[in-house]
């Protein structure tokens, strides 16, 4: 008896280990760092193009939890997915936010990121980091990243600037694409490759 | 008869938002179709001729220029702030606005220089949408309008509503030309080179946006309704968060 109270113990403890809630602080001192490091070593930094997308590339991926963003993206359709489709897409989907985003690294010139505090979110393992960048005309634009605790390591999942989530708005360009094509998910893979240059 | 044709504009929208007591989702149902219709005539209508305006405008100027144009175009719409803000109840924010309007368009000259915001009077901009958002009315379904592109019936109802507030309008009206058409036809320049900044301000945005997405429609679409429930704060209730419904989404698709 004693035996099983230790086991339903410990399997309580470790339960509730699995669902602690994600550290803010610990939280804001990653998204602070990922903002640095972009700032300083891609934005400010007076290197080649090439070797500044080979930076962004290596962020991206270190940074950015692009499987798990992939699989909210596809929504109901990865569910249907064949292993082969499931990867196919991520691969894709993660060239082709390397190639969007490093297209626009200049935007961000002479921009800073002021930290604001955090804000939970309903799942225990998320919580919002809350940034703001002050704007040369009308009030600071307002973002926020959605960081995410997988086995002790944070990853951003979501950016969401001035209410506009990049992970909701990819979801509903592919979602609406598949629904439309008749080849469903390899018709978008398809077209998602021809994007990439 | 010009300014007849902005009241029936204004009327019919206005029935078009009581008929339509749903909010933009991204369910838009039979509307879809004439959504799309829209979207690609816009698309037509930019590639052959406001892009190539945009890129136009940026070839025969500066960047200083186009800042003192982008300036000028923002002061213009402080009166309709000034009198949104008290509509909205916040009287205030109505004084900062009208003080803005009288510093910049006067040691500003002509609202080309934000000089207000050095002395403190801050930009804080609103619009007749705002407050008829404040007023809970519904914001409609998401529509894409000739030219002008993504809107709903309501942002539709308080652009035309700040049009009518906008002093260039005025003064158009009562400048003494002799036929009724040159009465407008500053007003209409200045609209058209406002129209022409705003395209060139969004060159390598929308660029990017029509490379890189298979549905540059829905991707647009989307975009735009997750940004008007910002402003859809009803007065009395309490704003709901975006991320209050996709949270659950994120959840159901995590192994």
């Amino acid at each position: 008896m004693k035996k099983l109270f230790a086991v339903f113990a410990s399997v309580l403890f470790l339960s509730f280990q699995a669902h602690a809630d994600i550290n803010p602080n610990k939280a804001e001192a990653f998204v602070k760092s990922v903002t640095n490091t972009g700032i300083e070593e891609l934005i400010n930094a007076d290197v080649p193009e090439a070797e500044k997308k080979a930076r962004f590339t290596k962020l991206f991926n270190q940074d950015l939890d692009l499987d798990f963003i992939g699989k909210f993206v596809l929504g109901r359709y990865w569910r249907t997915a064949t292993a082969k489709q499931r990867a196919d897409f991520i691969d894709v989907y993660r060239k082709l936010n390397i190639q969007t985003w490093s297209e626009r690294f200049n935007e961000f010139k002479g921009k800073h990121f002021e930290f604001v505090g955090t804000e939970k979110s309903k799942s225990p393992d998320q919580i919002f980091v809350n940034t703001q960048v002050p704007m040369e005309e009308g009030a600071p634009a307002v973002v926020k990243w959605r960081v995410k605790e997988t086995d002790n390591t944070l990853r951003i999942v979501d950016i969401i600037i001035e209410n506009v989530s990049l992970a909701q708005t990819s979801r509903s360009e592919y979602t609406s694409y598949i629904q439309k094509s008749p080849q469903g998910i390899d018709g978008l893979i398809k077209d998602l490759r021809a994007k990439l240059k | 008869m010009k300014k007849l044709n902005k009241y029936t504009i204004l009327t019919a929208l206005s029935v078009l938002l009581a008929a339509s007591p749903c909010r933009a989702n991204e369910d838009e149902g039979a509307l879809e179709s004439y959504n799309r219709a829209m979207f690609t005539f816009n698309s037509v209508a930019d590639h052959y001729v406001i892009k190539p305006l945009a890129k136009g405008y940026r070839a025969v100027t500066t960047d200083f220029i186009r800042e003192r144009v982008r300036n000028f175009y923002a002061n213009l719409k402080e009166p309709a702030s000034v009198i949104n803000h008290t509509l909205q109840g916040n009287v205030g924010d109505s004084g900062v606005s009208a003080g803005r309007f009288l510093v910049n368009s006067t040691l500003g000259l002509l609202g080309t220089f934000d000089v207000a915001s050095g002395w403190g009077l801050h930009n804080n901009k609103t619009g007749f949408d705002k407050t008829l958002a404040k007023w809970c009315v519904p914001d409609g379904p998401f529509i894409i309008l000739p030219l002008i592109g993504p809107s709903t019936p309501r942002a539709a109802v308080g652009l035309a509503a700040d049009t009518v507030a906008d002093p260039t309008y005025w003064a158009s009206y009562y400048t003494t030309f002799s036929k009724d058409w040159q009465k407008y036809s500053f007003y209409y320049g200045l609209t058209a080179l406002g129209f022409v900044s705003v395209r060139e301000a969004n060159i390598e945005l929308l660029d990017n946006l029509t490379a890189n997405s298979v549905d540059p429609y829905s991707t647009i679409k989307s975009a735009y309704i997750q940004r008007r429930l910002k402003i859809d704060a009803c007065a009395g209730s309490e704003p709901k968060p975006q991320e209050a419904s996709y949270d659950f989404d994120f959840d159901d698709f995590e192994d």
